[in-house]
């Protein structure tokens, strides 16, 4: 047997065992293991290390051993050979056969001990019960004797198992009515989602036709009757772009910004709406006379030309927003789920498939949908309506037919006759650069309203009438109605300003003048010949009369809650977060810091620094930082060398236990109890407390001797 | 062996000489062996065991549950592994069963159809083998923990019961009564044995430490009293009486002989004693763990050139060279303390029962076989595939 070899395996078996871990290290226990194999002797040698760990007084140490043991014991005949031979032994140190012998703390790792030792015991006499006949005789010791409950411990593992697979059929059956669900539903709804995907496919197709098809046919014709030869709606969009470049300075504003709008926007969806608007593009150059330009204008195609294309498209472009919303919050999350159910639940291939179709079917109709950009813009024009409507309720405007005809130019004032304006406004608020050039829907609100005011001032019903009326009857009233007004309004600003204070004498006089306050009466002696000889009935008190008067109120201030954190630099790194107000009780008062942590006014840093050094001076000299660095790298446990000042007592104690993994015993009997009786039951205190008593008992003896009773005692 | 069995085929030895020669080496390599099993009845300790003598085939044993039991040791089914089974059970169930803990049992030494147990519940009943059922049944005013009957004895049928009471009890089969009482101990009986060598010697032990050795036929008072100190007073206690131990006297047993006596005592000690003069030998066994509170029922080996004493001893058996008090080896087995062992004179086979409710069979291990043997039985290829629970399992991962 190599004697080095004989070392370090007395080295692994002790590292091994003392690691205090749940687990054995495997690379420490292949070791061990290639060790043993070699020769039956270092098993021998292995045996006797391992009974002597195991009988050590730590609970974390017999666990460590018992792994060990487990490991060698499946592997080596001889070691088992060795191991039932004291199995008596082994069962005392691990499984606590012996009632005198209980496991050792700390409790819950002894427990886990046990646990483990049945249950290894039970897993050796499965394999190798019939070979070794004191291990079968120590498991039914185990059994019969003392009652271990091996099938408790299966009983256990069974029930475990039998729970995991209750909630495993849970989960399934969840599953399956999920899957049910989502099943129907798609049964059931499949065929609506079919029917609004074609809906939408068509609908899209007859707003913009796809690009392929689009190109063949009817692009054509309009290609055809305007100089642009584009092919592409790409090439198109560039071209329009330098057209509106091209066109910017001679055309008005309004014109220029909507054509900046539509540059922004997809050609696809103009492009049919351009064809049809052909002729009204003409009389916009009639009416603009801007010839010169008139390529260019089959791409303006402008929110006002869509009044009348509404007419004819208006339906499919709702149908489309409809159904766009109706797939975006309805089906597509309604398949997503479905798919979701599908794969969590496993099912047939076929119904994810058919799940995973629909999904993708919906996200390229969605996708199509927002190539077009369509939904913003309908969306806009509805959300105007809306406001329109919303803005307009009293005035019908809306009901004054729609003049036919390109109008560039609509005067403020008639706006409203037109029923274009909020239109203008809206869309002017959506897209930026329309809104920087309408210089019209600012102020027209205003117009409106005061049109309006003057209007309803002219209907004799109305309520405004006759305060007109009034008005003009009475100018001076109007005059100071203002103020007046204001009167009415001031108080109930400044009653919410003013302090509630609870009801009290003051008040309850108040503004009063009070003839009894302050006096007091005596009362004339009742007797009937005695009388003081002179009573002054009454006596004004001052204080009291003040009192009625008056009111006190404390002023205790409000809660300001402090802003600043203490910032001071901490060993970690960061900065202290510690909000106190005057002084942090860490880093002492709070000075300005800068984001370093270091202080801004420099007699605060020489202040800190001469604390600091004066700290220093204190520390004692064998607390070398050098020399617990050594420590530290040698025991790898952190000593604090780091720290330059503070308390050490508890921590340089580290290096002096020899196994730092384990958890130490002794500071369990570290409690309050254990103190105290550390103390009271001091020698020398008994010692004190038994003298005083002998003391005080002799006291008594020499005071009372003479007395029998206590001369007996 | 081969030298004995040369000087027996040449007729220069005694026959005895070869069997003592081997049953020495039997008894010395008792070992636990896992094809030689006793059924668990016993749902509770084993108090004590009985092999008879005529066959050397049954075996008693006696429960803390009440329970008697009597086993079949031979094996007649030609395979090695073989499970002593019980023949017959006095069980819970049975109407005659003792109440309370059996303390003895024994066989009637010449006849196996008959048995007699002692229990705790302060009787002592004579049974008939064939039917189980009590002859006899002797009631007692105190839990009786020992009896024997003289194994040797021709001329009288007396059975020496010891109880909680310190007269000690002869009771005669023949009439079916207590004929007799022996006044003299001052404590509990906790063990009687008859001489294996005059059947009118009875030797007993007590709580109050002291052994004494009657004659049965002297009513006046018993024989003497051991004394650990041979008479040395300087050494004796102040007190008059001789004492045998230091503590309670729990064990008694004589050597095949009947020469020697062997107690032991709660003092941890066990003495020799020449039972014809009741000198202390002055054996030292050494530290002879014994913290039985009851009598302890021990063995002494027979026929063997040197005797051995199988003595209980915590949760092992401790055999002892009996006259030069070496501790010969430790058989450890059982998971409890062992309460009894017996020792069977035939096969040097011992048997043992302890709190663990276990009945070992000790068996002398095989002579290993010769090489000539070996090589034969290689060359048969009959070699006997060995269990695989026996070979090493080094995982070939262990290797790098």
């Amino acid at each position: 047997m190599d004697h080095t070899q004989r070392e370090r395996l007395s080295a692994l078996v002790e590292e091994l065992t003392t690691s205090g871990e749940p687990q054995l290290n495997p690379s420490k226990m292949k070791d061990v293991k290639k060790i043993c194999k070699t020769s039956s002797d270092y098993i021998d040698h292995f045996y006797h290390l391992i009974m002597r760990q195991l009988a050590q007084e730590h609970a974390e140490i017999r666990f460590s051993a018992l792994q060990m043991v487990n490991e060698l014991f499946s592997r080596s005949h001889h070691f088992r050979t060795l191991l039932v031979s004291n199995f008596q032994g082994f069962l005392e140190l691990t499984v606590e056969t012996d009632p005198e012998q209980p496991l050792p703390p700390p409790r819950e790792v002894a427990r886990k001990l046990k646990i483990l030792a049945i249950r290894t015991v039970e897993e050796w006499q499965a394999s190798y019960g019939e070979a070794y006949k004191k291990l079968a005789l120590g498991y039914h010791f185990l059994k019969q004797i003392k009652k271990v409950d091996f099938h408790d411990v299966q009983a256990r593992t069974q029930a475990e198992r039998k729970r995991q697979e209750e909630k495993q059929k849970r989960l399934e059956r969840l599953y399956k009515d999920k899957v049910d669900k989502a099943t129907k539903e798609m049964e059931e709804s499949f065929q609506e989602i079919q029917e609004s995907l074609t809906e939408i496919h068509s609908c899209l197709k007859l707003l913009a036709p796809h690009p392929v098809e689009f190109n063949l046919g009817d692009l054509e014709p309009a290609v055809a009757s305007q100089t642009e030869q584009s092919t592409g709606p790409e090439h198109r969009g560039k071209a329009t772009a330098s057209a509106v470049d091209e066109e910017q300075p001679c055309c008005s504003k309004d014109l220029g910004s909507i054509r900046d709008e539509d540059e922004a926007e997809e050609e696809n969806s103009e492009e049919d709406s351009d064809m049809e608007e052909l002729p009204e593009e003409d009389a916009f150059i009639r009416h603009t006379g801007l010839m010169s330009y008139k390529y260019s204008l089959d791409l303006d195609l402008s929110a006002d030309l869509k009044v009348k294309e509404s007419e004819e498209n208006e339906a499919v472009v709702n149908t489309v927003r409809d159904l766009h919303r109706l797939i975006n919050t309805k089906h597509l999350p309604a398949v997503r789920s479905w798919v979701q159910v599908f794969t969590k639940a496993g099912v047939d291939q076929q119904l994810l498939r058919r799940a995973v179709d629909l999904r993708t079917s919906l996200e390229e109709a969605l996708r199509r949908h927002d190539e077009l950009h369509i939904e913003y813009r309908e969306r806009e024009r509805r959300v105007m309506k809306a406001a329109a409507e919303g803005e307009e309720d009293e005035d019908d405007f809306e009901e004054v037919p729609e003049k036919e005809g390109f109008e560039p130019h609509i005067p403020d004032h008639l706006r409203a006759e037109y029923g274009l304006e909020p239109l203008a406004s809206s869309s002017s608020s959506s897209s930026s650069s329309l809104l920087k050039s309408v210089p019209a829907p600012g102020p027209a609100p205003p117009q409106m309203s005061k049109r309006r005011i003057s209007e309803e001032e002219q209907d004799p019903t109305c309520a405004a009438a006759t305060l007109r009326v009034l008005r003009e009857r009475f100018p001076s009233a109007r005059l100071s109605s203002g103020p007046c007004g204001n009167g009415k309004e001031m108080p109930s600003e400044e009653r919410g300003k003013a302090p509630v204070v609870p009801f009290g004498l003051d008040l309850y006089y108040w503004g009063e003048e009070q003839p009894t306050a302050g006096k007091i009466i005596k009362n004339t002696s009742q007797h009937q010949f005695w009388v003081p000889h002179e009573v002054e009935e009454e006596v004004e008190n001052e204080e009291l009369s003040a009192q009625a008067k008056s009111r006190f109120i404390t002023f205790s201030g409000s809660f300001q809650p402090v802003k600043h954190k203490c910032g001071a630099p901490m060993s970690n790194g960061s900065l202290c977060e510690r909000q106190d107000r005057v002084k942090c009780p860490f880093h002492g008062p709070i000075i300005p810091r800068d984001e370093l942590g270091r202080p801004r006014n420099p007699e605060d840093a020489a202040r800190l620094e001469q604390e600091r050094m004066r700290r220093e001076e204190e520390q004692p000299d064998w607390r070398d930082p050098e020399l617990m660095r050594d420590i530290e790298a040698a025991t790898g446990e952190d000593l604090g060398s780091s720290k330059t000042f503070g308390k050490k007592g508890s921590k340089g104690k580290g290096k002096k236990r020899k196994y730092p993994n384990l958890t130490d015993l002794k500071q369990d009997a570290n409690t309050s109890r254990s103190r105290l009786e550390r103390k009271v039951f001091n020698k020398s205190s008994i010692r004190r407390v038994t003298d005083a008593m002998n003391r005080l008992d002799k006291r008594k003896h020499e005071k009372f001797s003479n007395q029998f009773n206590y001369a007996l005692n | 062996m081969l030298g004995f069995l040369f000087g027996r085929q040449t007729g220069l030895d005694d026959p005895l000489r070869l069997k003592r020669a081997e049953s020495t080496r039997r008894a010395l390599c008792l070992e636990l062996n896992p094809d030689r099993n006793v059924e668990r009845i016993h749902g509770n300790g084993i108090n004590t065991i009985d092999i008879e003598v005529i066959e050397g085939r049954y075996m008693l044993s006696g429960g803390a549950d009440g329970v008697v039991v009597i086993y079949d040791l031979e094996n007649h089914s030609r395979k090695p592994h073989y499970t002593c089974k019980a023949v017959c059970t006095v069980g819970r169930s049975s109407r005659h069963v003792h109440k309370f803990s059996v303390e003895t049992v024994q066989w009637y030494p010449h006849d196996t159809g008959m048995f007699i147990s002692s229990s705790f519940d302060k009787t002592m009943k004579v049974w008939d083998t064939e039917t189980l059922k009590p002859a006899e049944i002797f009631q007692f005013v105190e839990n009786v923990y020992c009896h024997q009957m003289s194994p040797i004895a021709r001329k009288h049928s007396l059975i020496a019961v010891g109880t909680k009471n310190p007269k000690v009890q002869l009771c005669d089969l023949k009439s079916g009564s207590c004929i007799q009482v022996l006044q003299g101990h001052r404590g509990e009986v906790l063990s009687v044995k008859w001489s294996p060598r005059y059947e009118y010697i009875l030797a007993t032990a007590s709580t109050d430490s002291s052994v004494r050795l009657w004659d049965v036929r002297r009513a006046s008072g018993s024989l003497f009293t051991l004394d650990q100190f041979n008479g040395d007073p300087s050494k004796s206690s102040s007190e008059a009486a001789n004492t045998a131990h230091n503590g309670r006297v729990n064990g008694l047993c004589f050597t095949g002989d009947g020469l020697f006596l062997l107690t032991t005592g709660t003092d941890d000690r066990m003495r020799l004693w020449e039972t014809a003069t009741g000198k202390n030998t002055l054996v030292n066994y050494g530290k002879v763990v014994n913290e039985s509170r009851k009598g302890l029922k021990f063995a002494v080996s027979q026929g063997c050139s040197l005797e051995f004493a199988f003595v209980p001893c915590g949760s092992s058996v401790a055999v002892y060279a009996v006259h030069s008090g070496e501790l010969v080896t430790m058989l450890k087995g059982h998971y409890s303390n062992v309460d009894c062992c017996e020792f069977h004179p035939d096969y040097q086979e011992l048997y043992s029962g302890g709190k663990d409710s276990n009945i070992l069979a000790w068996i002398p291990t095989p002579r290993p076989p010769d090489i000539e043997e070996e090589q034969d039985s290689k060359k048969g290829g009959s070699q006997v595939a060995l269990n695989p629970a026996f070979e090493d399992a080094w995982s070939s991962s262990d290797e790098d």
